[in-house]
């Protein structure tokens, strides 16, 4: 089990990073928050408390690196680095604005912390490779993660990725798949069903965990015991739940793509303000 | 009605609903892209003709293409680029090599998609698709010409693409028969030529007004149909005017624009203007005609290049 302390801490940042995807949605009236929400915990739990970067010095060449396969949960990612100091919360109201730094898809060369330009599915994987192969060859111990949804597994080229991770031993590597069960089109078993996901990894030479991908204990205990398996690339299939955090909208095949009402907006942000107070106050009862 | 505002993925998926009543041997695939190209009724109609294949466009078209051998024809829609530049050696080879029967419709076209980026907006489909032997591109203008265009492409035998926006468009001619490969002569005049395709067609009607007020008489040409290009009415066009502007939402280079330059090449003392979007990796807005404005591809941007170019 992870300490108490560093639980408590995750959890208010998760919860100020959600505030931060809130507020770009404020300022755009839209967004993918869906699968932003679901996967927010692990991006937090990554940059916060497990990887190697340093916002002062985005490009240092030593860094963990970091990329969405699913390039639309980049509220998310924008949320946390924003959170984490790479540039200014200012920059989070240009949400939705003219030739923005934070445009609907990541790219590497507006934003200082964005590691590819992913946002077509099914990139991801076979870029984070590619890092995870040059870290290899050149003798560095940087870890490379990438988080990819779980309806966008169907895509052949994932398949080509986690054939060649396993070859090239990439122990280096780890992929989380954010198992929130939605896509555009519904309930992803109905759509293609790819399960059983953590086997057909497992078959293809990766080690598997399987966690609660909302659940900051089981996300650090996963993250402490990387590499699952010395030699063997590792996949984290994550049970998530779409939109966490939106009291209305978990769950909710709707919310993948949000255009938000004031009503709905105001309540959200009533009610991650609570939150945030409730997860201060219960950090500071454990110093 | 002239004027009224349609949208242009459900006009489209409700067309090829009707059409499949008839016609048992149209099916319909999906990229997890199925309710949001309009098939919410299909899906419901012909549950046993929709194939849902989740997010696998390199898959969905190969597999189109082999029912197509077998007779069927399949109608795949999604956002342009995955369906052109995610599948595109599978398009060039299963569907334009095996002459397969296949239907690609690419929606949420140009830079629609203003806010989602470069991943999203598609600005290379007709370059993309123009350089594959035997292929039809269509590109209709408004909801009416979108819902003959259906009928014509599924009475079609032959690979077709076919591109459409997002935002409701405007109802901007009577009703007649979509020709593949014929285009109209939407006004006539004698200073320049405009052609125009697909989205872009509502803004330079716009801009002709602007451009009726500082005394220049365009020859407007629509091209509901892009690839096999309509040689003649564009070579008669540019002999009486000389001077010809394309209007396109597609990078200048490589398009609907570059064709016709191709085309009226051996043409003494003609001279042709492109507008588009510039070999970029375009910007994004969330607001769709802001970002027309930003590249001058709204109807004042457009009548501003025209003058420009007339020396007006
Ligand atoms: C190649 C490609 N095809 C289609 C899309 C359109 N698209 C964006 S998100 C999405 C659904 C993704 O579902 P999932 O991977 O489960 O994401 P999440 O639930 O985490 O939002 C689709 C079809 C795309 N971005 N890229
Ligand atoms: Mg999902």
């Amino acid at each position: 089990m992870a300490d108490k302390k560093r639980v408590a801490n995750l959890k208010l940042q998760a919860a100020k990073c959600r505030q931060n995807v809130l507020r770009m949605v404020r300022a755009g009236g839209h967004g993918h928050v869906g699968g932003a929400l679901s996967s927010l915990d692990i991006v937090t739990a990554l940059y916060f408390d497990k990887m190697n970067v340093d916002p002062e010095n985005p490009k240092m060449e030593d860094r963990d690196r970091f990329l969405l396969s699913a390039g639309h949960k980049c509220l998310a990612q924008y949320a946390v680095l924003a959170e984490k100091g790479f540039f200014d919360k200012e920059v989070l109201d240009t949400y939705g604005k003219l030739a923005a730094k934070i445009p609907g898809h990541p790219d590497m060369h507006k934003l200082p912390g964005v590691e590819a330009n992913t946002g077509a599915l099914g990139h991801g994987m076979s870029i984070a490779n590619g890092m995870a192969m040059a870290g290899k060859l050149d003798g560095k111990d940087y870890k490379v993660y990438a988080i990819t949804g779980d309806g966008e597994l169907p895509e052949g080229s994932n398949w080509e990725a986690a054939v060649a991770a396993a070859k090239f031993g990439l122990d280096n590597l780890v992929v989380f798949v954010d198992n929130n069960g939605l896509q555009i089109s519904g309930d992803v078993t109905k759509v293609m069903d790819m399960r059983p996901i953590d086997e057909k990894f497992k078959a293809f030479g990766w080690a598997v965990k399987y966690i609660d991908g909302n659940d900051m204990n089981q996300i650090l205990d996963a993250l402490d015991s990387i590499p699952e398996e010395k030699g063997k690339p590792t996949m984290i299939l994550c049970d998530t739940v779409k939109a966490k955090g939106l009291s209305f909208g978990e769950n909710k095949a709707g919310f993948h793509f949000w255009n938000a009402t004031e009503e709905l907006l105001d309540q959200a942000e009533k009610e991650m303000a609570e939150l945030v107070s409730k997860l201060e106050k219960e950090k500071e009862e454990l110093v | 009605m002239i004027g009224e505002l349609m949208d242009p993925r459900k006009t489209f998926g409700k067309a090829v609903t009707e059409i499949a009543k008839e016609n048992k041997d149209v099916v319909v695939f999906s990229a997890d892209s199925g309710k949001s190209s309009g098939f919410g009724d299909f899906i419901d109609q012909f549950p046993e003709r929709y194939f849902e294949c989740g997010i696998m466009e390199q898959g969905a078209v190969g597999m189109a293409a082999g029912m197509a051998t077998a007779g069927k024809i399949p109608v795949f829609c999604a956002i342009a680029p995955f369906v052109t530049c995610r599948p595109y050696e599978m398009v060039r080879n299963d569907m334009g090599y095996m002459k397969q029967n296949v239907k690609l419709v690419g929606r949420n076209c140009g830079i629609t998609y203003s806010d989602l980026g470069v991943t999203h907006q598609s600005l290379d489909d007709f370059g993309l698709m123009r350089l594959i032997p035997g292929m039809t591109i269509l590109a209709p203008q408004d909801p009416v010409e979108i819902e003959e265009a259906c009928k014509a492409m599924i009475e079609y035998e032959g690979p077709v693409y076919m591109r459409i926006g997002n935002p409701k468009i405007p109802v901007l001619f009577e009703r007649k028969p979509f020709v593949i490969g014929k285009g109209d002569i939407i006004q006539d005049g004698e200073d320049v030529t405009i052609i125009t395709t697909g989205s872009c067609t509502k803004d330079v009607i716009e801009a002709n007004e602007i451009l009726k007020e500082a005394g220049i008489k365009a020859k407007i040409i629509g091209l509901p149909t892009v690839l096999p290009l309509d040689e003649d009415l564009i070579r008669d066009a540019a002999a009486e005017t000389k001077k010809v502007v394309t209007v396109e939402e597609h990078y200048i280079n490589g398009g609907m624009g570059s064709m016709v330059t191709e085309l009226l090449s051996d043409m003494d003392g003609v001279t042709v203007k492109r507008l588009g979007i510039p070999n970029i990796y375009a910007t994004t807005s969330s607001n769709y005609q802001e970002l027309l404005a930003y590249y001058d591809l709204d109807a004042k941007g457009i009548a501003k290049s025209v003058k420009a170019y007339l020396g007006k």
